[in-house]
């Protein structure tokens, strides 16, 4: 008796047990999940309190209105990123050689630890987006803002997830962790993060006005500064659509790199 | 005409300049269980790894189950089972969660999950342990959890990478025993290690790897009788000492005498020692003490290779 | 007694500066955010009335710098955790030396290291215009005052690290150190800052050793900034050092 001719396995069964396998590690090992989730809380109110007066200049009255969208995708992209901090360890523990030898597409190795931090950024953004309700901000943008910073959040954080899965399964070792960080950290702050483009000066800001993180943090931020407008929208939407493709491309190929090692 | 469970011809993998493995060819026929031995850094775990579509080969073939094992390394990892060294299984997830992980993966259907763990965890002796994270198992126990694990899709070949390095000897039997019923039941096995006690045990034939070069295949008794004959040593009165090396000398070599201590090698092997009493006993020779000194597959090994693989 | 800390406080500055990788993140950091700032803030502080500096640049020198030595002194402590993980007490106590000279030759060490940040920090941004109104006194200011935090933090960490002796203890720590920096005036001036966030940020020591370095640079030399930049950091690190030469000495009489 034996599987001879098996069924042929789905992408999903197995992306779906990775999920939840992955999920299963926050609840187990919550030391590790914590910092991800207080640390955008604590930017939030670090930002929001120190440079208050500064962002006032703009117009904007609570200062909270301004950070807390940026914590929130921050959170969300160092959350999600995390997922290649897992991934590394699963290379090291020859997990990953168990999931390479079964007999499921190479998709659902993407698939499964992409929706899995997808699924984890959830956490620190509704955390944080919750304290800045709480602490007063404005949400001029109703529902819809708030679901707009949703999808703006979860966005960065499938782009971050990419891009540390990819570099996870490319460089194998912890050595990758500070390069994930730093690339997520530099392409977040240099963007019209702290100030709005119009203030902003000097050798940022011709970086900010390119760099997408500017389209998807006015995105992310417009239901908390006036109403949801489609301008204000598209460009983040399509720049997330591109990073996201990217990204994709860039893991898929990393786990192709460790199957021609 | 049905090909060889495992076929690897010319297989050859280098990783930049190193040569891990260096032209290994192998044939390991239905329902075998085949040893490879060999120290640390010999290439098994890189033969295991092209085997088992983990690593593609810089050159030469292999076939598993009748798969090619890089064009077609899907239909191969549908067909094996493979617990690879240390066990790698994750140690917040619980025996059961791990088993359900498999069974998914291997597109067991639903329904089945369920019974198949359980038979299983009942086989290798976890039911009790089942719910309980695999981060509290012993040595022994993850690595018949892992031994479950590759169950999971009933495989008709069998990888075991060192399967019992760094167990107790107990766990080790209950292993041993494991893998002799499996085999039973028609599963081809691979094994490797570096325990010359294990493939003499277990194995029904053994390839030794050293410098990534398989230097000697065969079964365990027939690379033993190559290696020379079983040595016959009596301990006699020592003034019957010249009496006893003039009846030995028909019966083969001689070995260098001690006093009151002779020895002989057997040409005929370990069969004709009767005939070496009777010789002595017609010459009034009485025997005091007797050994038969039998080489070991170490003796194997360092006759191949030039050093031992145990003690070293 | 001297001769051996003098020995210590070398031996580990020369190990700090081989693993240059462990020191690059408290170098590059620092001037990475002040740079950043200025893009950021170099226009709104040109508007916001009664701004304490020249300019935003000159205004986050002093921020630069307990930030980078803040950051050093808790990758050397955590170093000091790992060493005692790894055999450190074993050769400690079998040593001949007075066991009070390793530690405090490798507190030394941070006060050098602390003082040498200060100064490049400081150069740096002398290089891209920034006035020091202190003149030389003010520059010897902050470079002294740089050395005295990392002294006064590397203490505070080595006391830590003695007594929990586990290098995961010790990095939990490290979210304090952000606390400590973020809620005061390091990255803006406090009287422009309102509600609790300004009353935290008026009560953490950090603000007022950070206006004591700022002054230094922003304005002509005074007796205020040596008692804030220079008497803060030494006060805490009479106490710290005290605590961690306790720490080390309970450790070493337990069985």
């Amino acid at each position: 008796m034996s599987t001879l001719d098996g069924p042929t396995v789905s992408t999903a069964a197995p992306a779906r047990a990775l999920v939840a396998r992955n999920l299963r590690r926050v609840v187990r090992l919550p030391s590790a999940f914590f910092p991800a989730l207080l640390m955008p809380v604590f930017q939030a109110i670090a930002f929001s309190g120190a440079f208050a007066a500064a962002i006032h200049l703009a117009g904007i009255r609570n200062s909270l209105d301004w950070f807390v969208p940026l914590a929130a995708l921050q959170g969300a992209g160092f959350g999600a990123m995390s997922i290649g901090f897992a991934t590394i360890i699963d290379i090291q523990s020859g997990f990953l050689d168990r999931l390479r030898m079964a007999p499921m597409p190479r998709r659902a190795l993407v698939a499964g630890p992409l929706a899995a931090a997808v699924l984890r950024a959830v956490f620190p953004v509704v955390l944080v987006t919750a304290v800045g309700l709480i602490g007063g901000m404005n949400v001029p943008g109703g529902w819809l803002g708030l679901a707009v910073l949703g999808v703006a959040a979860l966005g960065v954080g499938f782009v971050a997830a990419g891009w540390g899965l990819g570099l996870a399964y490319r460089m194998r070792s912890m050595a990758a962790a500070p390069l994930m960080q730093f690339a997520i950290f530099t392409a977040i702050f240099l963007s019209a993060s702290q100030m709005p483009l119009a203030l902003m000066s000097g050798w940022a800001k011709p970086i900010a006005r390119v760099n997408p993180v500017t389209n998807i943090l006015r995105m992310a931020r417009q239901g908390f500064l006036g109403r949801v407008t489609w301008a204000h929208t598209w460009p983040g939407l399509l720049a997330l659509t591109g990073l996201g493709l990217v990204t994709t491309l860039w893991a898929r190929r990393g786990l192709s790199s460790v199957d021609r090692i | 005409m049905r090909t060889a469970p495992i076929v690897a011809t010319g297989l050859v993998r280098r990783f930049g300049d190193v040569v891990a493995v260096d032209g290994v060819d192998l044939r390991i026929e239905d329902g075998e269980i085949f040893g490879f031995l060999g120290p640390n850094g010999a290439g098994k775990s890189t033969t295991v790894r092209m085997l088992t579509t983990l690593l593609i080969p810089t050159a030469g073939q292999a076939s598993v189950a009748g798969y090619d094992v890089v064009r077609q390394a899907d239909e191969v990892r549908r067909r094996i089972g493979v617990a690879l060294q240390d066990a790698a299984i994750d140690p917040l997830m619980t025996g059961r969660e791990l088993l359900a992980l498999q069974a998914v993966m291997y597109g067991l259907p639903r329904r089945e999950h369920r019974r198949r763990g359980d038979e299983l965890l009942e086989r290798v002796g976890l039911t009790a342990a089942a719910d309980r994270r695999v981060g509290t198992y012993s040595g022994g126990m993850r690595r018949r959890l892992d031994l479950a694990l590759s169950l999971i899709h009933r495989p008709t070949v069998l990888f075991l990478d060192e399967p019992t390095t760094g167990l107790d000897p107990m766990s080790r039997i209950t292993l041993w025993d494991e893998v002799r019923s499996l085999n039973r039941e028609g599963t081809t096995v691979l094994l490797t290690t570096q325990y010359l006690e294990e493939a003499d045990q277990l194995a029904d034939r053994v390839a030794i790897i050293d410098h990534g070069r398989i230097v000697r295949q065969g079964e365990p008794r027939e690379l033993k009788a190559q290696v020379g004959a079983p040595t016959l040593w009596i301990d006699v009165d020592a003034a019957q000492s010249v009496a006893a090396t003039e009846a030995l000398a028909r019966f083969g070599e001689l070995r260098p005498a001690a006093e009151g201590r002779v020895g002989v090698g057997l040409g005929a092997g370990a069969s004709g020692v009767a005939e070496v009493i009777r010789a002595l006993d017609e010459r009034g020779v009485g025997v005091r003490h007797l050994e038969l000194h039998e080489p070991s597959l170490d003796d194997v090994f360092a006759e191949a290779t030039g050093y031992h693989l145990e003690g070293a | 007694m001297i001769r051996e800390t003098l020995a210590f406080a070398r031996r580990s500055l020369i190990g700090r500066l081989r693993q240059p990788e462990s020191l690059a993140p408290s170098f590059v950091f620092p001037l990475f955010f002040a740079a950043l700032g200025v893009s950021s803030f170099g226009k709104a502080a040109t508007r916001l009335p009664g701004f304490p500096a020249d300019s935003y640049l000159a205004f986050s020198a002093a921020g630069a710098v307990i930030q980078g030595v803040l950051f050093g002194a808790t990758a050397a402590a955590s170093d000091l955790a790992t060493d005692i993980e790894g055999g450190f007490w074993e050769r400690m106590v079998a040593s001949p030396v007075t066991r009070s000279s390793i530690v405090v030759g490798r507190l030394a060490s941070s006060f050098v290291v602390g003082a040498v940040q200060a100064a490049v920090f400081l150069a740096v941004f002398m290089a891209f215009g920034v006035r020091v109104h202190g003149g030389i006194g003010g520059f010897v200011g902050v470079v002294v005052g740089g050395g005295l935090i990392g002294l006064a933090v590397a203490g505070l960490f080595a006391g830590f690290a003695i007594r929990s002796g586990s290098s995961e203890a010790v990095q939990g720590a490290f979210p304090l150190v952000f606390v400590l920096l973020f809620l005061s005036s390091a990255f803006f001036p406090r009287q422009y800052m309102s509600g609790w966030y300004r009353h935290v940020a008026d009560v953490n020591p950090t603000s007022h050793v950070v206006e004591g370095l700022r002054q230094f640079v922003t304005r002509p030399l005074g007796t205020q900034q040596f008692a804030t930049a220079w008497g803060i950091p030494a006060g805490v690190a009479v106490v710290s050092i005290g605590f961690a030469l306790r720490s080390l000495h309970r450790r070493l009489a337990a069985p």
